[in-house]
């Protein structure tokens, strides 16, 4: 898009002044207005993040689409598969235009992301041996992704909000589509439960790390930056508190448990008391070093390699019809 | 501000936006943008990215460096001010009382007319 030149009659101190009042007051961001270099790069980290986390999630379900019980399950897990690319494209759109005056682009999150340099979500680091965990990543992943993806919807970046309403709303049907292949196993036979009961068990600790340390724990989060700017308004703990509420109920409800023999809920404090779990190992996993993290790793670099004569194809045709 | 820069992320890639049309009767609306080497291509994933389940009835793409837009420093401009009250229905709002004034001073004559004859 094109616009007229910027007034520059004002100083960096004044648009900072100007810039906090007008997130201050509700007022959101676009692109093309000033920013703080601080505030720009929080946004970059965040949705650069998310959006390489949505590609990098399709990888895990991936395994299950040839594998999937039914044809009904198979056209779901396809459409969902196909969803989070989608969400990735969005997601990567909005990281771009931020990207734009640093000089950047896709290709360069792409090379960060192969060199380890871009981090994706936990979840994704880890094994899916079973159909089971087919279902609990729809169910609790979904789940808790669109407690975090909700509370981003009010963003400060507009941009990011506006992604974030569409990606809600597909959010819902995923979660759903777990819940249902969670549902038929665990009404099934003695042998599903347990591969359901597994799969909990499995994905407990990486469903709690999920969410990123507390702010009194032993990794530095942006978590206050982000709540300043208002690009989001809730601690990484109370949206922990938010997920269990909703989830630990039903997956009593069904009869399972989860590995933490002393988790309770305080009616005092209103929140769910929980052991921790290895935040060092968390560290390491997003590192890029968790069972998955190689293999899912080099599963996108082989496919970004493969598929580039598809791009090369288009690119002729292009530029001879342009 | 030149935006320009901002659709030369790669030179043989653009910025396309989507515009989709829900049905004959509704108007065109903005989607969100895509990045494509050509307008044909530009289309396909149009319908891919963003209409996978919605009903559609048309799709256009539109190359972001053809839209001509206003600066961030010139939309605040845009803020009406508020006299503008000629201009719309609720600047009008007495109409139906003073009808109602002359349909009941009618009404009254008309009685007054019937008991007196």
């Amino acid at each position: 898009m094109q616009t007229q030149m910027e007034r520059s009659d004002l100083t960096e101190n004044e648009k900072m002044e100007a810039f906090l009042a007008k997130i201050d007051r509700g007022g959101k961001i676009e692109a093309d207005d000033w920013m703080p270099d601080d505030y720009r790069n929080q946004l970059i980290k965040l949705i650069s993040m998310h959006g390489i986390s949505e590609i990098m999630g399709a990888l895990p379900e991936k395994e299950w689409v040839p594998k999937a019980p039914t044809l009904r399950r198979k056209l779901a897990i396809m459409a969902k598969v196909q969803d989070e690319m989608g969400h990735g494209q969005l997601l990567l759109r909005v990281a771009e235009d931020l990207l734009a005056p640093l000089g950047k682009t896709r290709e360069d999150l792409m090379n960060d992301l192969f060199a380890k340099r871009l981090k994706f979500h936990n979840v994704f680091h880890m094994e899916a041996p079973t159909w089971a965990d087919a279902g609990v990543i729809g169910w609790l992943v979904d789940g808790a992704a669109i407690i975090t993806q909700s509370m981003s919807l009010d963003t400060s970046y507009a941009p990011y909000a506006r992604a974030l309403h569409r990606i809600c709303a597909e959010e819902k049907f995923h979660a759903q589509h777990g819940e249902s292949i969670v549902l038929e196993l665990a009404e099934g036979t003695e042998e599903q439960r347990q591969m359901l009961q597994e799969a909990i068990t499995r994905w407990w600790p990486s469903l709690l790390m999920f969410f990123g340390p507390p702010e009194n724990g032993t990794i530095t989060s942006n978590q206050s930056a982000n709540m300043r700017y208002k690009i989001r308004t809730q601690t990484n703990e109370e949206l922990r508190q938010v997920f269990l509420k909703k989830y630990l109920p039903r997956i009593f409800h069904l009869g399972f448990t989860v590995p933490d023999e002393t988790i309770h809920f305080d009616e005092e404090k209103d929140q769910w008391v929980y052991q921790q779990p290895d935040w060092e190992q968390f560290k390491q996993i997003v590192k890029g070093n968790g069972p998955r993290s190689a293999h899912r790793l080099n599963l996108r670099e082989t496919s970004y390699e493969e598929t580039k004569w598809v791009r090369d194809a288009i690119m002729s045709y292009g530029r001879h019809v342009g | 501000m030149d935006m320009n820069k901002e659709t030369e992320v790669r030179d043989d890639f653009f910025i396309y936006e989507v515009f989709s049309q829900r049905s004959v009767s509704s108007s065109f609306v903005h989607q969100f943008s895509l990045l494509a080497p050509n307008k044909e291509v530009a289309l396909a994933m149009a319908r891919e990215n963003f209409l996978r389940r919605e009903t559609c009835f048309n799709i256009w793409v539109v190359k972001r460096d053809d839209i001509y837009g206003l600066s961030p420093e010139e939309r605040p401009f845009l803020e009406r001010l508020d006299n503008k009250s000629y201009r719309e229905t609720r600047g009008y709002g007495d109409l139906q009382a003073r009808w109602r004034h002359h349909r009941e001073q009618y009404e009254e004559k008309q009685k007054h007319a019937e008991s007196g004859s």
